[in-house]
């Protein structure tokens, strides 16, 4: 599938793609990485196929949701669960309890906003 | 009866008036901004005869209502020009209020250049005494000396030598709730003006005050019950929520991750060391450190939130309070600095000095682009704090701000407003905060535009942070939203929380009606927040702003910002729009 092309039905004849994710994880959260320093980088690198959405890869690290909070930001965009990963993407989670931001500034991006 | 307080300098004269009815059910910014336009010339030179400082507790700080110890500083601004309010948390604001102070009102102009005094204001009236033996003296040391000549039970209001010598970054300085010389009316330079008119400290005393008087007590009741259950239950502002356990820096990892966070004097909107420097860092530093270090701490009794904090040092001795976002940010990020030491220390020499940390930060980094030192050197940033401090012919320079810093250096890329530094929040990565600065009364400021439940202010609809539509209705909503909540002396941070739970917009609104003896409802707030900010642009116009004032600083409409890679494109036409109502 081409970069750029928006994510449709998948034709049962393609083939699963795997990339990797590189997920930045904040606060309690940083206790699913190898790194958990609260001034340095909690980073992992997560694999996931065409038509992930950053749901599933939160799922596949074995994060419990309902200890993410609404500060998910996918390629420094603020966005909901719902969205649609790709290859080298640079998703940033924060947990429930760093719920600050000025979110009336901000709209958060949704599934139907990836037609990038 | 509450009165009204006014100082004048010129005789050396302090007398109570009664309030004027029109000024009955106003506080805070309200009642600043109302006096300064009523009274201030809006042509007149910020730092001559003409031009008057206001302080205003909110209408129900005093009272055991929560999070509401703020006061309001007002005037014109010498850093911008405009009409300025620029409020603070402080046990100041609430002990004025308890001796029955709505107001005061400095005015006048000495007769003797260079001679500075303190304003004791107790129960039975107020008298100036000598402050010779303060002047050039740092702000840490004279804060302690006035707890131990008036007692440990007063409050201070005062300028540091930055504002003897009326630089333009110069901040008002109150103490905080274990009396450090640490809460700031920062923006505007409004200490400036206290030096020009000869004053120094105000120490008050509500020994054996009146206290606030409130009409309806069991509506007040009602009200304030209503606000802290909102402020209880919320995940921003409850216990061990995001602002108690980590401050605002919490912030700081956040927008880093939004594209946002304006590094290096806002040449890119990521900086690779902010976890060192984040609310995260500070909350592990503090735990590891131990000693005097402490996250929680209140700003002013009877505040909920308490997202203030002590940093210390590797020993375990104090260094500073209050390593906040806009703080950390503006000496951190900013700067290129990605030590809280090298912040903290940067922090206590504004306070020390009396100045604005975000001008102060701000200034330091277009001196960086400038050339005066590389970005990232703390040590070369501590230097260049001490030619203020010292006012050198340099120090001079710097402690006039960023803007007039970069004219003497011809650096182009001076992020302002009006003159005003921005603070913490890209505008080329968050539009709808870039319109807040450009087009608000005062030059950039971030806290001017919060919101409160969307339904009552009609704020609908899908905005992009990235796409200029919709932003002027959005920011204008935010403004007036802030304008009322300003003025109510209740902390800004209640914004978070009743954005989401209705309830406790209606505790605020129905807290202050109660105390007032006012028949307001949510309704009102809106009525109440247009009429304000209307004020404050009227007095901008006649001091001679036209909407060319409100445009962002052109490098931003031609070089991008990584990570987003984004331009400043929100069309004029639409930050004018954001007067047309």
């Amino acid at each position: 599938m081409q970069r750029g092309a928006r994510p449709t039905s998948c034709s049962p004849l393609q083939l699963p793609e795997e990339y990797m994710v590189e997920v930045h994880l904040y606060g309690k959260l940083r206790r699913f990485a190898a790194e958990q320093d609260p001034a340095g980088l909690s980073i992992v690198h997560v694999p996931a196929r065409e038509g992930d959405t950053v749901r599933q890869v939160l799922e596949r690290l074995g994060i419990p949701l309902e200890e993410v909070g609404s500060n998910i930001f996918l390629n420094w965009q603020y966005s909901a669960l719902s969205r649609r990963v790709r290859d080298g993407d640079r998703l940033a989670i924060f947990p429930d309890d760093m719920q600050l931001l000025y979110r009336w500034y901000f709209v958060k991006a949704e599934e139907q906003d990836d037609s990038r | 009866m509450a009165k009204i307080l006014r100082v004048n300098m010129t005789e050396r004269t302090a007398t109570f008036e009664e309030v004027p009815e029109k000024y009955r059910l106003r506080g805070g910014r309200w009642l600043t901004s109302s006096i300064t336009a009523d009274e201030v010339p809006p042509t007149c030179h910020p730092l001559g005869p003409y031009n008057k400082v206001i302080l205003a507790p909110g209408i129900v700080s005093g009272t055991n209502a929560p999070s509401s110890g703020r006061i309001s500083v007002g005037g014109k601004s010498p850093l911008t020009g405009t009409i300025k309010e620029t409020n603070a948390g402080t046990p100041f604001s609430q002990q004025l209020a308890r001796l029955g102070i709505k107001a005061v009102v400095v005015e006048g102009y000495p007769r003797e250049k260079g001679k500075f005094w303190i304003l004791h204001v107790t129960k039975d009236g107020a008298e100036f005494l000598p402050a010779d033996e303060y002047v050039g003296q740092g702000l840490y040391a004279a804060y302690p000396a006035l707890f131990q000549r008036f007692g440990k039970q007063v409050a201070i209001m005062g300028i540091g030598v930055a504002g003897e010598m009326q630089m333009a970054m110069a901040g008002v300085c109150f103490n905080d709730i274990d009396g450090r010389p640490s809460r700031y009316s920062g923006r505007g330079g409004m200490g400036a003006v206290l030096g020009s008119k000869g004053l120094k400290f105000i120490v008050v005393d509500e020994t054996g005050g009146p206290g606030v008087s409130i009409a309806d007590p069991a509506r007040f009741r009602e009200g304030t019950r209503k606000l802290s259950e909102a402020l209880r239950t919320h995940a921003v502002t409850k216990k061990d929520g995001a602002l108690n356990s980590y401050g605002t820096a919490v912030l700081i990892n956040i927008m880093n991750e939004a594209g946002g966070l304006p590094t290096r004097n806002f040449s890119s909107g990521y900086f690779e060391g902010a976890p060192k420097v984040s609310g995260e860092a500070i909350a592990e530093g503090v735990k590891r450190r131990g000693g005097a270090g402490k996250t929680g701490h209140p700003c002013h009794p009877g505040c909920i939130i308490q997202c203030s904090n002590i940093w210390p040092n590797p020993d375990g001795t104090e260094l500073v309070s209050v390593q906040e976002y806009e703080s950390i940010w503006a000496f951190g990020p900013n700067c290129g600095i990605d030590d809280l030491d090298v912040t903290g220390e940067l922090i206590r020499l504004c306070n020390d000095y009396g100045l604005d940390t975000i001008e102060a930060g701000g200034t330091i980094a277009v001196a960086m682009e400038g050339g005066l030192a590389a970005f990232g050197d703390g040590k070369k940033a501590i230097e260049l704090m001490h030619e203020i401090g010292k006012g050198t012919p340099l120090g001079r320079i710097l402690g006039q701000g960023a803007a007039f810093t970069g004219r003497a250096l011809g650096v182009i890329r001076v992020p302002h407003v009006k003159g005003q530094n921005m603070p913490a929040y890209e505008p080329r990565a968050v539009k709808g905060i870039g319109v807040t600065y450009t087009t608000n009364p005062q030059g950039a400021d971030h806290t001017i535009g919060y919101t409160i439940a969307p339904e009552i202010l009609s704020v609908g609809g899908k905005a992009d942070p990235l796409t200029p539509e919709g932003k002027a209705e959005l920011s204008r909503n935010f403004q007036i939203a802030t304008a009322f909540i300003d003025s109510t002396g209740y902390c800004l941070f209640i914004a978070f929380a009743i954005l989401d739970i209705p309830e406790g917009l209606e505790g605020v609104v129905e807290s202050c009606a109660a105390l007032l003896g006012a028949d307001w409802t949510t309704d009102d707030v809106a009525r109440i927040g247009k009429e304000i900010l209307k004020t404050e642009r009227n007095f901008d116009l006649a001091a001679g702003f036209t909407r060319q004032d409100d445009r962002p600083p052109e490098f931003m409409r031609y070089e991008p910002l990584p990570p987003h890679n984004q331009v400043w494109d929100v069309p004029d036409e639409a930050l004018d729009s954001v007067w047309e109502f």
